[in-house]
């Protein structure tokens, strides 16, 4: 079993929903986000494009952070899940420089002011400091509500499609964007989705094999059968970030070619 | 309405977008880290300079150099790297058997390097003590020869584990395309001997002793100034080639705001003074005490700005496809 999520950027509103959910399931600190929205607004020629890309930790198969961490607080669950034991971290930063997706953050005394600086904690801080306390030393990331997911499995709830057992930023997600399943199952809902519209993951060149993909709708449609580079590649477009050099350079060819591949 | 930019950037996350600096290690406390990687750096070659030139004699300078390079973990490099963890007290958890990551982590296997030197050193310091100054019988002094010789020897891998680990543990950093190559290490290590061989004869100076081994050390130092510079420019000339984050890093050594302490501190100060006046001094027949301090104050001064350099100019790849 591989716990994994596929995110439809086709379909992601950039509502923040997620990131809002994720906030009061752990009451993260002021300053500390574990699922970022990465929004792009394209104005070009008067056509505005709009490219959105939800990212949290990616639960790598093959962790650098965990094979960067000193005590073993960093671990991986057998299910694949990335978790940190906060008793166990030494707060040594290695694994906030070793992340390839810089998803981790340190938590010190500027990530966690308080939600109005200067003034007593919300009652909600509060109670968070009891029920999800977070150690001010210590790195922390998305550890894929992994304790939803071991309260329903306990239960026998099916993570990814019982809601008890299923991460909270899925659950708000309210466009249906993200999707958790068993990446492991050839059958589970994540792997039909990945098999469908051609998912992809980000950096694979660096060979962590991550379990959060990434399809888009919008390329070809729902027979979408496009190479995963083009698909890639169209994601450039829309973030139009990239001049023609260093697109020739990752992709090698141009971009042009792409378009009428895709 | 026409536009008025070709594109719009509304990202709230700048840093997974664009290549942006790591800031963990070398901002705020990250500091500390630098300054330990320099201390780290100038007591591994201090100390190994001393235990090679002891190999031959255990003279007064050799002596005070591995105390002087062994202090220098002991008294900076480990209380820096702790002062800097976010919870110190818990040091204890990366030292094995209480964690088996030093498998994998470099920084973990740090943890033992410096904890393995730091004790050995500390009776090799002690036995070269006694042999250079105690009152040994013949018995006595062959006994402790061989302890010296053995805890020199694990000492010395130790000492070199020590100073390369960190090397290893930044080049291991998959995202930080400036650092991803195996010639980190080299570059740190061989740069730790250059300083160490400079600081040294600063020992050479302060104890009087052994002054005919400054023309060795000097002819040492050039060769090993060459080599880096070789070194650092091949480092450079492969970080353009490599990627586009390692170009953009290099660019920003070079040419960029990291520039004036990369020319002036490291090549000018660094590099370039202390060769100029060691072959300055290999001309003078005598009172070459005051060029030899200034190369040996250059000398230390590139050592922290070589760590700071490199440290500064780490910067990551986007997380997304579309930026370098």
């Amino acid at each position: 079993m591989r716990w994994g999520m596929v995110i439809n950027l086709a379909k992601c509103m950039r509502c923040h929903a997620c990131v809002a959910a994720c906030r009061i399931e752990h009451f993260l600190p002021l300053h500390i986000t574990w699922v970022k929205l990465i929004a792009y607004e394209v104005d070009e020629a008067g056509a505005v494009d709009v490219s959105t890309y939800p990212v949290r930790c990616n639960q790598c198969a093959d962790a650098p952070c965990v094979h960067a961490c000193p005590t073993e607080a960093s671990h991986q669950r057998e299910d694949g899940i990335v978790v940190i034991d906060s008793d166990k971290c030494i707060g040594c930063r290695y694994c906030v420089i070793a992340c390839p997706y810089q998803n981790r953050t340190f938590v010190n005394k500027e990530k966690d002011p308080g939600y109005f600086p200067g003034f007593e904690r919300t009652r909600f801080e509060k109670m968070g400091q009891k029920l999800y306390p977070h150690q001010r030393g210590t790195t922390e990331k998305c550890n894929f509500c992994v304790e939803r997911v071991d309260y329903g499995l306990e239960r026998g709830l099916r993570p990814g499609i019982d809601r008890d057992a299923t991460p909270a930023c899925v659950n708000t997600c309210q466009a249906r964007a993200l999707t958790f399943g068993d990446l492991d199952d050839p059958d589970s809902n994540v792997n039909q989705l990945i098999r469908k519209h051609d998912g992809f993951q980000l950096r694979t060149e660096y060979g962590t094999d991550p379990s959060v993909w990434y399809v888009d709708y919008r390329l070809g449609g729902n027979d979408n059968k496009a190479p995963r580079d083009a698909q890639t590649g169209h994601h450039i477009q829309h973030l139009s970030s990239v001049d023609r050099d260093a697109y020739r350079r990752i992709f090698g060819r141009d971009k042009e070619d792409a378009e009428v591949t895709s | 309405m026409k536009a008025q930019t070709r594109r719009q950037w509304i990202t709230t996350h700048e840093w997974m977008v664009k290549p942006m600096r790591q800031t963990e290690w070398i901002s705020g406390q990250g500091i500390l880290v630098w300054l330990a990687e320099v201390f780290s750096a100038l007591g591994m070659g201090t100390y190994l300079v001393g235990l090679i030139a002891g190999i031959w004699e255990i003279s007064a300078w050799a002596f005070w150099a591995t105390v002087i390079g062994w202090l220098l973990i002991v008294l900076f490099k480990f209380p820096l790297h702790l002062v800097y963890l976010g919870k110190p007290l818990r040091f204890w958890r990366a030292f094995p058997p209480f964690s088996k990551a030093w498998k994998t982590s470099w920084m973990a296997r740090g943890v033992v390097f410096t904890t393995v030197f730091v004790g050995v050193g500390f009776f090799q310091n002690v036995f070269w003590y006694f042999l250079r100054w105690g009152d040994l019988s013949a018995s006595g002094a062959g006994a402790l020869t061989v302890l010296a010789w053995i805890t020199g020897l694990v000492a010395g891998v130790f000492m070199v584990l020590t100073g390369v680990y960190c090397g290893f543990a930044m080049s291991y950093c998959k995202g930080v395309q400036f650092w991803n190559t195996g010639l980190l290490p080299i570059v740190f290590v061989l740069m730790g001997l250059a300083d160490g061989l400079a600081l040294s004869m600063g020992v050479i100076l302060a104890t009087g002793a052994g002054e005919g081994t400054i023309a060795t050390l000097e002819s040492w130092t050039r060769v090993l100034l060459i080599v880096n510079a070789l070194l650092i420019a091949g480092y450079l000339i492969r970080a353009y080639r490599r990627h586009a984050a390692a170009e953009m890093a290099a660019q920003d050594l070079v040419k960029g705001s990291t520039a004036g302490v990369f020319w002036i501190l490291l090549v000018l100060l660094g590099i370039v003074t202390p060769f100029v006046l060691s072959v300055v001094t290999a001309f003078m027949e005598s009172n070459a005490e005051p060029i030899l301090i200034v190369a040996i104050v250059c000398h230390t001064i590139g050592a922290f700005a070589l760590k700071y350099s490199v440290l500064k100019v780490g910067i990551y790849r986007s997380i997304l496809p579309g930026v370098a």
